[in-house]
C-alpha cells in the first residue's frame, strides 16, 4: 500500500504532458455543432474499426491514458453503440466488415455522429482500389468530422473531439 | 545447432531420386520433389530425430506470365534458426496438391490461405472452409491468382459459415464479435459452452482483409516500404525493416554498419513502448487499474520521443531500402540514455509493486496455459512461445541488422500461463533498454543509408525475418519485370499463434478470455493482411 502511495506521489501529475498538435485542425460545420450541442459537456464514444492498420486503434487507445485524459472533457469510450453519441470508424471499409458497419450504425439511437479517424476512413489511404475494399466510410454511411493523418496523434484527436464539442 | 549440410545429406540419403535437386539460394537450401513425394519428405523433416524441422511458412507463388505453373514452398526452420526450403511445381491446369495438415498440424491455415488466395486444393486436409475469403465472396474469386485484377470490383452471394458445433444437454454457444467492446479490431469468437468452462473455441478472422499481398504486386520494389508499415501498425518497424532486408538482399546492397546499429535502436524503441503498454494492459484486464495508468504514462513518453526523434510517434518513414533516412545527432543520444535509465527505474518499481499484490498474481497463475506441446505443433514463437519452454529468437538465432555485435539474454518460462507471458514481457523490457544502450554506445560513424545501384533479376527471391516485438516475422520477396514485385509474402507471428490460442483457453471461464486474449495480444490487421 505504501509502495502505492510513494509511487504515485513520486510521479506526480502527468495530465498535459504532450506538444501542442501542428497540423491544421479539421474542419467542423456549425450544422454538427449544432447535432452536437444537444449532448451537452459530454461525448460518448464507441469506437469502429473497419480495417485499419491498428495504429488509429493505438492513438484512441493513448487518449484515455494520464497524459491525454480525455474523460476530463467528458469523452468517455462506451462498450456498445447502443450507448454512444458518436462513432468512430476507422480503417477504409473492407467487404467483409461493410455489413458490421452498417449494423453498428443502425443500432446507434440518434442523433449520432459518425467522425471518420484516419486516412483510411477519410480516402482508403493506401488502400484505395483494392478488390478487398469497397471504399471509404462515407461511402456507406453519412460522415460528419474527418479528421486526417496516418494517424493522427493523440493530440489532434483530441483537439478535433473538443472542436465538435464546441469548445 | 543442426549442421545445414549433413541435414539435406540426411534428406537425400533417405528419398533418394525422389529429391529432384538440392540447391542453394542465398545460403538457404532449397529442395525440390514432385508433388506426391512431399507429405513423406516434409513429414520426415518434422518428425525425424536429428532434423525436428518446424513448419515456420507455406506459401504459393503464381509463376504467370513467365511460366504457366504455380510454386509451392515450405520452410522450415530445424533447431533453433537453421532454414531449409523444400518446394514443388504445379504445372498447366493442376490445381490439387496433397495436404500435410494430417501429418503436420502448423499447416492447416496456410493450406486453407493457399486454396483461398490461389485456388489451389490441399487434398486430404481435414477442413476445407474457407478462411480469408468469407462466405459472401463470389465462387472463384482467388486474389493472387495473376489474371485477377488488383482493383477487382466483388460482387456478392448468399453464403454461410459453418463454425463446428458441440451438442448435448446444456451446451450453449457464445458469439462474440466481429465488434468487440474496447477499443480492438474486428474479429469473431465462438465459445461453447457447458456451465462456466469453456469447452471450445472457434476463432474466425480475416474481416480486416485489405489485400496487402496483392497491393504489393502493384508497386515497385522501392515503393513497398510504406505499405509493410501499414501491415500492422503497431510492429510499423519491424515489418519495413523485414521488407527493407528481403529487398536488400535481392539487389545485392550493403547496408552501412551505421545503419544497421539505428535500425536495432529503433526497433527495440518499438519492442519497449509496446512491451510497456501490454504490461499495463494486462493488468487492468486483471481489474488491476494502476498499472494501466503507469504503464500508459511510461508508453506515451517512449513515444513522444519516437515522435520527436523521427517526426513519427510509429517510426514510419524511417527504413529505406539501403538504410535509414534518420539519423541521431549526439544530444538526441545523451537524451535517450537519460529518458531510458529514468523508465527503467520507473518500471522496476511498478514490477516490484505488481508482484506484491496477491489479488493480481492469482488471477494470471494457471490461466490461459499453453502446453509447450501444442505450442511445438503450431510452431508458436515469439514472446507466447518464449512463454511456454519454446527458446526461439530470431534476434540470437539468425542475428540481423547489428545483434551479432550485441549481448543480450533470451527469457525462458515454462508454465506458459498469463503470468508467464507477463513475466517474459518484464524481463524482455530490461534487456531492451540494455540492448538500447549498447547500441548507442556502440554507435559507429558513417553514412547511414547506401544507394542502390542495381535491379534485382525478374523470377529471384529472397527471404527475411526479424523479431518483432509479437516474434519472428518473414518476408518472401520475389522480384518482377521492370522493377515490380511479383510476389510478396507476408507473415506476422499473428497468424501462426493465433490458432493455438483456441487451446489455450479450454477450461478456463468466459470472463477470464479478455485476460488470455490480451496476455496474446496478436495482431489483426497483421493476421488478415
Amino acid at each position: 500500500m505504501f509502495r502505492i502511495i510513494r509511487k504515485s506521489l513520486k510521479t506526480g501529475k502527468v495530465t498535459g504532458q504532450y506538444p501542442a498538435p501542428t497540423q491544421p485542425q479539421p474542419e467542423v460545420s456549425d450544422t454538427v455543432r449544432e447535432k452536437a450541442s444537444v449532448l451537452g459537456r459530454s461525448l460518448t464514444i464507441r469506437e469502429v474499426d473497419t480495417g485499419s492498420c491498428n495504429g488509429c486503434e493505438m492513438e484512441m487507445n493513448a487518449l484515455m491514458n494520464p497524459v491525454y485524459d480525455a474523460e476530463r472533457f467528458g469523452i468517455h469510450i462506451a462498450a456498445s453503440p447502443r450507448h454512444a453519441d458518436a462513432l468512430v470508424v476507422t480503417g477504409p471499409v473492407t467487404v467483409n466488415m461493410e455489413r458490421a458497419l452498417k449494423d453498428v450504425y443502425a443500432a446507434t439511437p440518434d442523433p449520432k455522429l459518425v467522425i471518420a479517424l484516419g486516412d483510411c476512413a477519410c480516402d482508403c489511404g493506401m488502400f484505395k482500389g483494392s478488390y478487398a475494399v469497397t471504399g471509404p466510410v462515407e461511402r456507406h454511411i453519412p460522415v460528419d468530422v474527418k479528421i486526417a493523418g496516418c494517424p493522427p496523434r493523440p493530440s489532434e484527436i483530441l483537439g478535433a473531439l473538443r472542436k465538435v464539442q464546441g469548445r | 545447432m543442426v549442421d545445414i549440410n549433413e541435414a539435406v545429406r540426411s534428406i537425400q540419403a533417405t528419398f533418394g531420386t525422389k529429391i529432384r535437386s538440392a540447391d542453394r539460394v542465398r545460403e538457404i537450401p532449397v529442395v525440390t520433389a514432385a508433388k506426391q513425394d512431399i507429405p513423406a519428405i516434409a513429414s520426415h523433416i518434422h518428425r525425424a530425430s536429428d532434423l525436428r524441422g518446424t513448419l515456420s511458412l507455406q506459401w504459393a507463388v503464381d509463376l504467370r506470365p513467365r511460366q504457366a505453373a504455380y510454386r509451392l514452398y515450405y520452410l522450415f526452420t530445424l533447431g533453433r534458426g537453421t532454414w531449409l526450403i523444400l518446394m514443388t511445381e504445379l504445372s498447366g491446369e493442376d490445381r490439387l496438391f496433397p495436404s500435410i495438415t494430417p501429418r503436420i498440424h502448423a499447416a492447416k491455415w496456410y493450406e486453407r490461405e493457399i486454396r483461398d488466395m490461389f485456388g489451389l486444393i490441399a487434398e486430404g486436409h481435414p477442413d476445407l472452409r474457407r478462411l480469408v475469403r468469407h462466405e459472401h465472396w463470389p465462387k472463384g474469386t482467388h486474389p493472387l491468382k495473376k489474371d485477377f485484377s488488383w482493383n477487382h470490383l466483388m460482387g456478392r452471394q448468399d453464403g454461410e459459415y459453418h463454425f463446428r458445433q458441440i451438442e448435448g444437454e446444456g451446451v450453449f454457444e457464445v458469439p462474440v464479435g466481429p465488434i468487440h467492446a474496447g477499443i480492438i479490431e474486428p474479429g469473431h469468437f465462438r465459445f461453447s459452452v457447458a456451465g462456466e468452462p469453456i469447452m471450445q473455441l472457434e476463432v474466425r478472422h480475416f474481416w480486416k482483409h485489405r489485400g496487402v499481398e496483392k497491393l504489393f504486386e502493384n508497386l515497385m520494389w522501392s515503393e513497398g516500404v510504406a505499405l509493410a508499415e501499414r501491415v500492422s501498425g503497431d510492429t510499423s518497424f519491424g515489418h519495413s525493416l523485414c521488407y527493407c532486408q528481403a529487398v536488400e538482399a535481392l539487389i545485392g546492397v550493403e547496408v552501412p554498419s551505421r545503419a544497421e546499429y539505428l535500425r536495432t535502436f529503433f526497433l527495440e524503441l518499438e519492442r519497449l513502448h509496446n512491451h510497456i503498454g501490454d504490461v499495463g494492459a494486462i493488468c487492468n484486464d486483471a481489474a488491476y487499474a494502476l498499472a494501466l495508468a503507469h504503464c500508459g504514462r511510461m508508453k506515451e513518453r517512449i513515444m513522444q520521443i519516437n515522435d520527436s526523434l523521427t517526426g513519427s510517434r510509429f517510426l514510419r518513414g524511417v527504413n529505406v531500402v539501403g538504410g535509414t533516412s534518420v539519423d541521431l545527432s549526439l544530444d538526441g543520444v545523451t537524451m535517450i540514455e537519460h529518458t531510458l535509465k529514468e523508465i527503467q527505474e520507473d518500471f522496476s518499481d511498478l514490477a516490484r509493486i505488481l508482484f506484491h499484490n496477491a489479488s493480481l498474481t492469482d488471477r494470471l497463475e494457471t490461466t490461459g496455459v499453453l502446453k509447450e506441446r501444442t505450442a511445438r505443433d503450431h510452431g508458436v514463437m515469439g514472446v507466447v512461445g518464449r512463454a511456454s519452454s519454446i527458446d526461439r529468437d530470431v534476434r540470437r538465432d539468425h542475428p540481423f541488422a547489428a545483434y551479432g555485435h550485441l549481448t543480450f539474454k533470451v527469457p525462458i518460462y515454462r508454465y506458459g500461463d498469463v503470468r508467464a507471458r507477463l513475466r517474459v514481457r518484464i524481463d524482455e523490457v530490461h534487456e531492451t533498454i540494455g540492448l538500447i544502450l549498447q547500441a548507442l554506445e556502440n554507435l559507429p560513424a558513417g553514412p547511414i543509408s547506401t544507394a542502390m545501384s542495381s535491379a534485382p533479376r525478374p523470377g529471384d527471391w529472397a527471404l527475411s525475418a526479424v523479431e518483432g516485438w509479437r516474434g519472428e516475422i518473414l518476408y518472401f520477396v520475389m522480384a518482377g519485370e521492370e522493377g515490380k514485385v511479383h510476389r510478396c509474402k507476408v507473415r506476422d507471428p499473428s497468424f501462426v499463434i493465433w490458432p493455438a490460442i483456441q487451446f489455450a483457453v479450454l477450461g478456463n471461464i468466459i470472463p477470464d478470455f479478455p485476460l488470455i486474449n490480451k496476455s496474446f495480444n496478436l495482431s489483426y490487421a497483421g493476421t488478415d493482411l
